[in-house]
């Protein structure tokens, strides 16, 4: 297993190697994980401890078994790191490096570029390169903006695609080419539609320099299916699990990626990036409660935290924690208002509240803030839902799918919507959807079912199919056995519907519950078994009833009447039983 | 949504529109006496002036001419001056080097506007009278352009130095292909002229009512189209004639227009992203291509269109018209998941408002949608794929939503579906597919039959329509009434009590009542014509009419002489008549047809076949072209033999491509299974027969025809193999399929089949019944040739119980005649033939020595008729009954002869070789 201290000693280095270039995200990123490795006790310092100090019971409550239960010997961390750090190719800057870096950092990124036009080192080739990505970036944005038609967006481009795409395959090429300049071709070709090929760019990137976790990223987001994943030919390196663990949250493996995260919290013990990663796979899983404490828990650690925090918004929405939500959301918005994240916390508030409208508008100025933000198209769908304004939550709906077609949610909505409409027909096409993407969720076949059983199909053998996937998929709300019941009884299988009301009353008698399913379910049974003289069953589910008050009661002792009457018609059982 | 509710109509500045205004200023300068500069004379100047006014009106349209291709046009109007004139051009671009240039040239253009008061002009001053169509179009750009944003000039300035550079690059290229343009285009001049100053006067009216709301986008007819093109698909039942005709001019035809198409596809592709036009020119411009997707069919290359829509839909993210056009697309290349995507896809988006001109924008964008729509297409959509009950269930749920919205435009249009839905598709009458959820206005119809069903469906549909005034559906559902009438017997809903009718007829005075009724459209739509345009595709024809060479007709030099008729002045003006309307009245002549070729009447049916050919051929959709060549060439195999047939078989495959499933590949296997029957073939014969089977999917109440013909034709070859009791066996398994599905037509020509079976076993008194059962279902449903056949199989039969039944049996035959020899097959008049000889033969009171020549007339006639036909058996028959006539008679040298003929045809039939290698 990799030391702890090569780990921290490799991202110092490669911090310092990252913002040298200009490549902010990534040195935060490693930044993060840096101060996530758990510090040896001799060298604390007094800020290290600070910072750890408030880590956590609960850490300790969910990794207690870990220490045992050590995940599948990686091959990754058996090895030393197979890329050592590369040595920086001018140990100082040229002034003109200095001077095109300050005016990147002032974000005068033409500026830049221009400043660093005849300088032929790598380092500084890359930055000029990466200042005129950006510079067009810019310009794209804006001219968006301008050009926009009457249509939507225009066909704005950015225009320094193509002479960078020129020039870095030239370098390329000749090998005159760096792993930052890789990640760089490769980001370029994504632009420009190449999939393939930037993926093979950037796999050479990250090979060849690992620490650089936007080239991961990049790749991570041009890893649509499991297969591409697989056939990466990725080096070994504690880079690479962090990789597949976002990797394979993305393909929905959420347990795969929790392995993959559960490992790496062995060295970076109190990474925040890594307790993020845990509670979104978790949310996945439908684990609210441990959900909710991790990011409890985070926040203390990293109280001005943004990002993710619309997770945990949604975990609070779903535990209906109105106070908690509108302390999240007041603390979120002092933070930074203009984040997609915070305007959709601040609409999770408003819809708790009630208030859809407002919800909706801030819905909207997050998915302003990014077009592309999936969760904001789909929260707002079920906000117009609240608002009845069907066609609008479809409009959403759609979007968010065509953002992002893997989301079950908003395929989930888009037939709730129609169904609301009264075209149960139309909306099974999209449960249908909703279920492939997710076909181990109860909640899904149930409505699924409930289309079928709607009175305009009324098809109800189907409705039984689909209830009987969601009993296999572990009903929590105990809707389907009671369902299946229900339908089996109305089509006069009486012999399937006793089974069913049976298992029903065993697992409300293993939750505890009580109610009118559960008195259904008794007299049901207790009518069956009489009719089919099986008296003494009969008998026992009629006490039972008897418990309760209620007209089930008078039921009850009509139907212990009639047994009584019944058997006084066998005398060898009346014989047996008068002694009593 | 969002794209509805932005401005259209917003007329932006564009170089195209700097040039013309360049142009204008060369036309008009300001402070000019008289002619100005380099015009030498005034037709000279008005010529361009007409050239200007043509292309200010073509700037509504979605496609902008590049530099290139406008140089090319001002080379063909400038004549001597045009190196002047595109000089000027190039160099007034040029001087445009920055962004203020192009303030100083707008400040410019301003001054070649008159004022207002025209009165302070003088005599011969040239001046641009503010309010004429020109001076216009000079303030429209002038505004346009200082409403432009600082940041609009600046894209403004980029995009003209990209035109000019485009044009640039190819100017090399058009020196060389300059020539032969230019002599189409000398005598076109005349023409053009006059021809812009009618279009003009028209033009204007119609930008004053585009001023008001113009409700162009006109999507009623697709969704109508796929009802009557469905309707007309399966309204050819029985096997029928053909005739060669204009095959040749009508490919030629066809692949041009193909052509035209594509290549305007492919223009696209090239300068879309430079100009995007308003979102109204855009949607005209969509309804143009989802009009030739429809008309081309799968011969539309389907890539080429895919590519162009990615393209506009990364434009336009918000133009959801585009994914209901993938959706068209898609489902005429057949990729159903797609298909079923875009069309999902775009409901979602629009919400049904966005393209359909059933919604009142006051009434319409409810809070509800409009998904009703939604389940309609997706109805046909199934319906076209092949899954019926899908459809049912989708077309159900469509008419209980729009009954909860009060659609009633909708509801009328679904009834017409599911009408059609159930007449074609065989639902068997057992099948309680319908389900308890069957919707309210057809639940009362539960316990009806199917048919009963479809008629009240019908009736529905078509009441709806009339009080909502949706033309083409009422067209149509006439003509679906018109073939239900022609199907089925008229019977009364509730067939009790005293009154219930006995006469149990088709009626075919009403079947061309409803035909009729349907084709009157035609006048309704010439009346209001200028309502329907489409405002894109009409300033595209503008300038599409302007390249068109204008001496040449339209169509060739034999049809010239038709093309007086008030039709083909229509078919030149195409814009004034919707494509979906002039499908709907062609669907009125194939149906026409079809109905004649059910009646039995050939000529009438060839006529109206080569009416529909002649006229409707390239506006149709090719599914309808292809059934009407299809019946031109079983006419002509029945009438004609098979050589000619299989000549004109080769063009028809040449012009449709033959894909699965298609009309023409079926007609294909008919033909070779025929010709191998007659020849003796049987292998062969076996084998189309399989592979016609083969074409049919598997899932029960589909391709019905398809299975029907085929089961035919296996009984039949099973026939000819001389194998009874299995023939007999298929036939009757056939005859239960046709009673379920309720196929009553088929029936008829199933029990004549049974009937011939045991008359060649030699079970006469057997197939009596049988005979008489077809003859009676072709009374009721008015098939008088089959009728006639019918008969003839009775009067064999009748002869087959011993030959003192001659007399009857000749009087049956002459009986039927006049219906077999003047509308009747080669094949049945030449039986006729030689069954009358037979009978006057068997006859004991005939005498051959006296009355020789009633025989061998006879017999002369059908030998003639057989040997076209190349049918063997029949053939050697004939010959084999005119050598026993000759040798009664005495003439021995006949005779031989007759024998010799005798002996080749028996050859021929036991030795079966395949002469066809290239047609199997």
């Amino acid at each position: 297993m990799v030391s702890k201290e090569s780990c921290r000693n490799e991202i110092r280095a490669a911090i310092r190697q990252l913002s040298d270039r200009c490549l902010y995200s990534a040195a935060k990123w490693a930044g993060e994980q840096l101060v996530g490795i758990e510090q040896d006790s001799s060298n604390f310092t007094p800020s290290n401890t600070r910072f750890q100090r408030g880590s956590s019971s609960i850490r300790r409550r969910f990794s207690t078994n870990e220490s045992i239960s050590t995940p599948q010997p990686s091959v990754g961390f058996s090895q030393p790191p197979a890329t050592p750090l590369p040595q920086e190719d001018e140990v100082i800057d040229g002034d003109l490096y200095l001077l095109a870096k300050s005016y990147f950092d002032c974000r005068e990124y033409r500026r830049a570029s221009h400043v660093l036009r005849d300088q032929m080192s790598k380092k500084s080739v890359f930055l000029r390169c990466y200042a005129l990505y950006l510079a067009g970036e810019k310009r794209k944005e804006e001219e968006m903006v301008e050009l926009e038609g009457p249509l939507g967006k225009s066909d704005a481009i950015n225009r320094e695609l193509v002479s960078l795409e020129r020039e870095l395959s030239a370098l390329k090429r000749t090998g005159a080419i760096d792993s930052f300049g890789l990640y760089l071709y490769g980001v370029v070709l994504k632009e420009k539609g190449n999939a393939s090929l930037a993926r093979a760019s950037l796999v050479e990137s990250v090979n060849s320099y690992p620490w650089n976790w936007s080239a991961w990223s990049e790749l991570q987001s041009l890893c649509t299916s499991i297969e591409i994943l697989n056939s990466l030919n990725l080096n070994n390196h504690w880079m690479k699990e962090f990789f597949l663990g976002s990797a394979y949250q993305e393909l929905r493996m959420h347990s795969e990626s929790l392995a993959k995260y559960e490992y790496l919290q062995d060295i970076f013990s109190f990474s925040n990036y890594i307790q993020a990663q845990t509670a979104k796979a978790q949310y996945s899983l439908r684990e609210f409660d441990q959900v909710e404490i991790m990011f409890e828990d985070l926040l203390r650690n990293d109280p001005y935290r943004v990002e993710d925090m619309d997770l945990y918004s949604n975990v609070l929405y779903a535990k209906e924690a109105c106070a908690a939500l509108s302390y999240l959301a007041h603390k979120v918005f002092l933070t930074d208002k203009y984040r997609p994240e915070s305007c959709c916390i601040v609409g999770n508030y408003y819809s708790l509240k009630g208030q859809h409208e407002k919800a909706v508008m801030y819905f909207r100025r997050a998915l302003k803030l990014n077009k592309k933000y999936l969760s904001a198209w789909t929260l707002m769908g079920h906000e117009y839902v609240e608002m009845k304004n069907t066609s609008a939550a479809i409009d959403a709906y759609r979007r968010a799918v065509d953002v992002n077609p893997c989301d079950y949610r908003a395929w989930y909505g888009l037939g709730q919507a129609y169904e609301m409409m009264g075209m149960p027909f139309y909306a099974l096409h999209y449960f249908r959807k909703s279920i492939f993407f997710l076909p181990n969720d109860s909640r899904l076949w149930i409505a699924m079912a409930k289309c079928y059983q709607s009175e305009q199909l009324h098809m109800l053998e189907e409705a039984i199919k689909c209830y009987k996937r969601a009993v296999n998929c572990g009903d929590t709300e105990g809707i389907a056995l009671n369902q299946l019941a229900k339908l089996h009884q109305k089509l006069g299988r009486n012999e399937e519907a006793a089974f069913y009301f049976e298992k029903d009353l065993e697992r409300m008698d293993a939750e505890g519950l009580e109610g009118p399913n559960m008195f259904e379910a008794l007299v049901f049974l207790a009518t069956h078994l009489k009719t089919n003289k099986k008296f003494d069953e009969a008998e026992v589910y009629c006490t039972r009833l008897l418990d309760y008050s209620g007209p089930e009661k008078e039921k009850a002792k009509s139907l212990l009447r009639g047994i009584r009457m019944a058997q006084t018609g066998f005398p060898s059982m009346d014989m047996e039983h008068f002694p009593l | 949504m969002a794209g509805l509710t932005r401005t259209a109509g917003a007329f932006a500045v564009t170089p195209h529109k700097i040039s013309v205004c360049i142009l204008l200023q060369l036309y008009a300068p300001s402070a000019q006496m008289s002619l100005p500069f380099p015009f030498s004379s005034i037709s000279q100047h008005n010529r361009l002036g007409l050239y200007l006014l043509s292309l200010t009106k073509s700037c509504d349209d979605i496609f902008e001419p590049k530099l290139e291709n406008l140089i090319n046009q001002l080379r063909e109007v400038g004549e001597d001056m045009d190196a002047w004139l595109t000089d000027h051009l190039t160099n007034r671009f040029s001087s445009l080097t920055s962004p203020d240039d192009l303030l100083n040239f707008f400040n410019d253009m301003r001054g070649i506007l008159g004022s207002l008061d025209s009165v302070a002009a003088q005599d011969d001053q040239i001046i641009l009278d503010p309010n004429s169509n020109l001076g216009m179009f000079v303030r429209r750009c002038i505004l346009a352009f200082n409403l432009l944003s600082f940041e609009g000039v600046c894209h403004l300035f980029t995009s003209i130095e990209v035109y000019c550079r485009e044009a640039h690059s190819s100017s090399a290229q058009y020196d060389a292909s300059n020539d032969n343009l230019g002599s189409l285009i000398q005598h076109d001049q005349m023409d053009m002229e006059k021809y812009i100053m009618d279009k003009a006067t028209e033009e204007i009216e119609l930008q004053k009512n585009a001023s008001g709301r113009v409700p162009f986008h006109l999507h009623t007819p697709e969704a109508l189209f796929k009802v009557t093109e469905e309707q007309m698909k399966h309204a050819c039942l029985l096997v029928t004639r053909k005739e060669k005709s204009s095959t040749n001019t009508k490919k030629a035809e066809a692949t041009q227009l193909a052509c035209a198409s594509s290549s305007t596809v492919n223009d696209t592709l090239v300068d879309e992203s430079l100009f995007l036009r308003t979102n109204y020119q855009i949607q005209g411009f969509l309804m143009e291509q989802a009009d030739a997707i429809e008309t081309h069919g799968s011969s539309l290359s389907s890539s080429s269109i895919e590519s162009f829509l990615q393209k506009l839909q990364n434009l336009a993210p918000e133009l959801h018209r585009v994914h209901f056009l993938r959706y068209l697309n898609k489902l005429h290349s057949d990729d159903y998941f797609a298909a079923l995507e875009n069309l999902l896809r775009y409901f979602d988006y629009s919400a049904g408002t966005e393209g359909f001109d059933l919604v009142l924008p006051s009434t319409g964008c409810s809070m509800y949608g409009r998904y009703e729509i939604a389940l309609l297409c997706l109805g046909m959509m199934h319906f076209r794929f092949g899954h019926p009950n899908l459809a049912l269930e989708v077309l159900t749920e469509a008419v209980r939503v729009s009954q909860q919205h009060s659609n009633d435009t909708c509801l009328a249009y679904t009834l017409a579906a599911m009408s059609n839905l159930l007449s074609e598709m065989g639902i068997a009458s057992t099948t309680s597919v319908l389900g308890s959820s069957y919707s309210p206005v057809t639940s009362t119809a539960s316990l009806l039959s199917v048919q009963q069903r479809v008629y009240i469906l019908l009736k529905e549909s078509l009441r709806r329509a009339d009080t909502l005034k949706l033309r083409r559906l009422v067209a149509s559902n006439h003509l679906a009434m018109a073939k239900f009438e022609l199907m089925h017997v008229q019977r009364p809903l509730l067939s009790f009590g005293p009154k219930a009718s006995v006469r149990h007829k088709t009626c075919p005075v009403s079947v061309c009542k409803e035909i009729r009724l349907g084709a009157h459209l035609l006048s309704d739509f010439s009346a209001e014509s200028s309502t329907m345009t489409i405002d894109g595709s009409l300033s595209s024809v503008w300038l599409k009419d302007l390249q068109k060479p204008w001496g040449q007709p339209v169509f060739s030099q034999e049809s010239g002489s038709r093309k007086s008729s008030t039709f083909f002045q229509f078919c030149d003006h195409l814009v004034s008549i919707p494509g979906s309307v002039s499908q709907i009245i062609g669907a009125s002549y194939l149906l026409r047809a079809t109905s004649w070729e059910l009646y039995g009447s050939a000529p009438m049916a060839r006529m109206n076949t080569l009416v529909y050919a002649t006229l409707f051929g390239d506006s149709s959709s090719s599914s309808d072209a292809e059934l009407a060549y299809l019946k031109l060439i079983q006419h002509l195999a029945l009438y004609k033999g098979y050589k000619d047939a299989f000549a004109a078989l080769k063009i028809a495959e040449e012009k449709f491509l033959t894909v699965s499933k298609s009309k023409i590949l079926l007609l294909k296997l008919q033909l070779l299974h025929e010709h191998a029957l007659h020849r003796g073939n049987l292998k062969l014969a076996q084998r189309m027969c399989n592979e016609l089977g083969g074409l049919a999917s598997t899932t029960m109440g589909v391709d019905m025809e398809l299975k029907v013909e085929a089961s035919l034709r296996e009984a039949r070859t099973l026939l000819a193999a001389k194998q009874y009791s299995q023939a007999a066996n298929v036939a009757h398994s056939l005859f239960c399929t046709c009673h379920k599905f309720n196929l009553q037509i088929e029936k008829a020509s199933v029990l004549l089949l049974l009937a011939e079976i045991h008359k060649k076993s030699g079970n006469a008194v057997l197939g009596l019944p049988y005979a008489l059962a077809s003859i009676s279902f072709c009374q009721s449903f008015n098939l008088d040739l089959l009728k006639a056949s019918a008969t003839l199989t009775l009067a064999e039969l009748w002869l087959g119980l011993g030959s003192n039944h001659a007399k009857r049996a000749l009087d049956l035959l002459h009986g039927a005649f006049p219906m077999i020899l003047g509308h009747g097959g080669l094949e049945l008049r030449a039986r006729a033939y030689i069954f009358e000889a037979n009978c006057y033969l068997s006859d004991p009171s005939f005498s051959v020595s006296t009355d020789s020549d009633t025989v061998l007339d006879s017999l002369r006639q059908a030998s003639d008729e057989l040997q076209a036909l190349e049918y063997h058996e029949l053939a050697a028959e004939a010959f084999y009954l005119m050598a026993m006539v000759y040798d009664k008679l005495g003439r021995l040298e006949e005779r031989e002869e007759a024998a010799t003929l005798f002996k080749k045809h028996i050859t021929a039939l036991e030795n079966p070789q395949d002469e066809e290698p290239n047609m199997a």
